[in-house]
């Protein structure tokens, strides 16, 4: 327990330091907002204008302590439609006559709050990884289960040969190639975008998730074939064989005892894929999180840039933590070391 | 003994010797590449770049080789100089990833679970150096954190006593939480943009952090061995321990997650320029080479053929090597 105290605490001191260090990145980075908003021809009194609305006049200590100051506070149940101070929140929690409050500001670019735009995209980025996830590891154990169990075969050979050629596509590749293959000759599914029917989305999502599902599958079959080689030469293997269980309970026997590596890398693929899966999203036009953060950084979008970095670093975190508290489940002998 | 168990080992294992020969030809490739090829990279040609009836760029001939470019350039003089960046970017970043993860991995694992003196210039010029860094003076701020340190390696001065690989694993946490592409734009903007220097650093400065983890848990291993604890006993000074007995010891892992790392830096490479965010137009790069060409993957095949069987070849090459080198080298994981 009090491990898991200290683990969470170190994780909240770790999305505070990245998300400090990306708000005095965010401000060296040259180009200037309100100049961005306001369009290259326009006046310097406007520019000056803009910039004030955009709070961006004080000094950037002023704005860093506004920032965590807004970012979850208490504030009315229901806001009214033209409070200015509470304009930009999103209501988390209901205590009584009073709400916790998440603020991010509003986008500089959309002029919407930076919580709405973040909560329209999250489910999307989340869809996104958790299908390119789940068939990453569908193709990835399943072939690398049978390579492992023919080892030295013909089989083995090939699987290891290809998967070193997988590891070495880049993902805009592997995209370009589906895309060709089954948007323009096949004509199967849209080339890109996100649709506006749940069906529609679900079409538009096949392509990326295969994208990363084909990416991060060479991956996991390398992972599964390493892991279970050494697993299916112990001893208790030999016994169970010994005793004449079938070779299908044998793999499972060692499936069970490899899914602890397997878990801690799925894991933290989880976690970076939530933070956007930057490239994929881009080549699909996929309107989640990692085409947010882009956009953002072109566009000098200061409040949606922090948001990103929130999402992602929380994302990275939450799942190492996750990961370590599943360890801990999944293999009685990381307990005793706790 | 050990390295010619090791090269023996390495040459019958055709992966690597595949992987070897790969990267020797890309390295013929980009050293001759760009005298050999007719024309210039950046030069478009009207005349013999324009297929005669549809105006789009001209397929593959004796003049163009490997066809003309959507601006009419020649597409292997374009690859043979892309070869050359990507290659020099690529080793270059390893290098210095290696190097930095190296020694942080190094002095980690020797300074696990210890309390350590550490003087007070190199305390003072890491904070003063992270403050001016992050004021603005990227250079200044790296500049006072390394005379700090040196200040402190070479002279022998009081400090506080902290736990070093604490402070520096923890720093590493950060930095993996931190979004590569934000960090990438930051470097960009302390060192000018868009020059191949730049990328150079940019990669270098991110992708040291797994080398320093995994250096790290393999000097651990190292620190605990008999002959290192023999040699501490004996009364040998901590360099001498450390360059003759921990450094051979996890020379071996550094090799080959470099050489590993070659392969990553060259996709992390690609992967900038396609994005818009690695070197400016119109030096040509694989990526952006491949950003161009997508859009006439139909009337030009090549423009997107050629440049991503470049990228695949080497990254692959490369990771042969790797995976060669990781048998040859360390017969336990294999």
């Amino acid at each position: 327990m009090t491990w898991l105290l200290r683990r969470v605490g170190w994780a909240v001191f770790v999305v505070w330091a990245v998300v400090s260090l990306a708000f005095v990145v965010n401000n060296l980075v040259p180009g200037d907002p309100a100049r961005m908003v306001a369009g290259v021809q326009a006046r310097p009194a406007d520019v000056a204008r803009i910039r004030e609305q955009l709070g961006l006049g004080a000094p950037p200590l002023v704005q860093y302590a506004r920032f965590w100051r807004r970012l979850v506070h208490v504030g009315p149940r229901d806001v009214a439609k033209g409070d200015p101070v509470h304009s930009s929140c999103g209501v988390v929690i209901a205590l009584g006559h009073e709400a916790l409050h998440v603020d991010l500001g509003r986008s500089y670019q959309l002029g919407q709050p930076v919580v709405d735009v973040v909560a329209t995209r999250l489910p999307r980025t989340f869809a996104l990884a958790l299908a390119g996830l789940l068939l990453q590891l569908l193709f990835g154990v399943a072939t690398g289960a049978l390579a492992a169990s023919r080892r030295g075969s013909w089989i083995d050979r090939w699987v290891v040969g290809t998967s070193v050629l997988g590891v070495s596509a880049p993902t805009f590749l592997i995209a370009l190639v589906l895309q060709i293959i089954f948007a323009q000759t096949l004509r199967w599914l849209p080339l890109d975008g996100f649709g506006k029917t749940f069906a529609d989305h679900a079409r538009c999502l096949v392509l990326p998730a295969l994208t990363l599902g084909v990416y991060g599958a060479a991956y996991y079959t390398r992972l599964t074939r390493d892991e279970l080689s050494v697993l299916l030469q112990q001893d208790w293997i030999r016994t169970a064989r010994a005793k004449g269980l079938p070779p299908r309970g044998v793999l499972r026997h060692a499936l069970r005892a490899a899914l602890v590596p397997l878990v801690t890398s799925a894991g933290l693929d989880f976690g970076a894929l939530m933070g956007g899966a930057v490239v994929t999203e881009q080549v699909f036009r996929w309107p989640g999180l990692g085409q947010l953060a882009v956009t953002a950084m072109l566009n000098r979008d200061g409040p949606l840039i922090l948001a990103s970095v929130v999402v992602s670093s929380v994302a990275i975190v939450a799942s190492s933590v996750a990961v370590d508290a599943l360890q801990l489940r999944l293999d009685p002998r990381t307990r005793a070391r706790s | 003994m050990r390295g010619a168990r090791a090269r023996a080992r390495f040459a019958s294992n055709r992966t690597a010797v595949a992987g070897g020969v790969v990267i020797g030809l890309l390295v013929l490739f980009a050293l001759l590449g760009p005298a050999l090829a007719a024309h210039d990279a950046t030069t478009s040609d009207f005349v013999h770049g324009v297929a005669p009836r549809t105006g789009l760029p001209a397929g593959p001939s004796a003049t163009f080789p490997l066809g003309a470019d959507r601006l009419f350039r020649d597409q292997l003089a374009r690859l043979a100089a892309g070869a050359r960046l990507s290659l020099a970017i690529a080793l270059g970043a390893t290098l210095l990833s290696t190097l930095l993860g190296a020694a942080v991995g190094i002095t980690s694992g020797w300074l696990e679970g210890r309390q350590t003196r550490v003087a007070w210039p190199a305390v003072v010029g890491a904070i003063a150096g992270a403050v001016t860094a992050l004021s603005g003076w990227p250079r200044a701020g790296l500049a006072l954190a390394a005379a700090g340190v040196l200040l402190s390696l070479v002279t022998r001065l009081p400090g506080p006593r902290l736990d070093v690989d604490a402070l520096l694993m923890r720093f590493v946490d950060v930095m993996l939480a931190f979004p590569f592409l934000l960090l990438v734009m930051a470097l960009g903007a302390a060192v000018e943009r868009s020059s191949a220097a730049a990328i150079l650093l940019t990669l270098g400065f991110t992708g040291w952090l797994g080398t320093a983890r995994l250096l790290r848990a393999k000097t651990m291993q190292v620190r605990a061995a008999d002959y290192v604890v023999a040699s501490r006993a004996l009364g040998q000074p901590t360099a001498r321990v450390l360059l003759e007995h921990v450094l051979p010891n996890v020379a071996g892992t550094l090799v080959v997650t470099a050489s590993l790392q070659v392969a990553q830096m060259i996709v992390a490479d690609s992967v900038l320029s396609y994005l818009g965010l690695g070197i400016a137009p119109p030096t040509p790069t694989w990526g952006r080479m491949l950003f161009e060409g997508q859009d006439y993957y139909a009337s030009a095949p090549w423009l997107v053929a050629a440049p991503g069987a470049a990228i695949v070849v080497s990254v692959w090459g490369f990771n042969m090597l790797g995976e060669g080198l990781r048998d040859a080298l360390d017969p336990h994981q294999a």
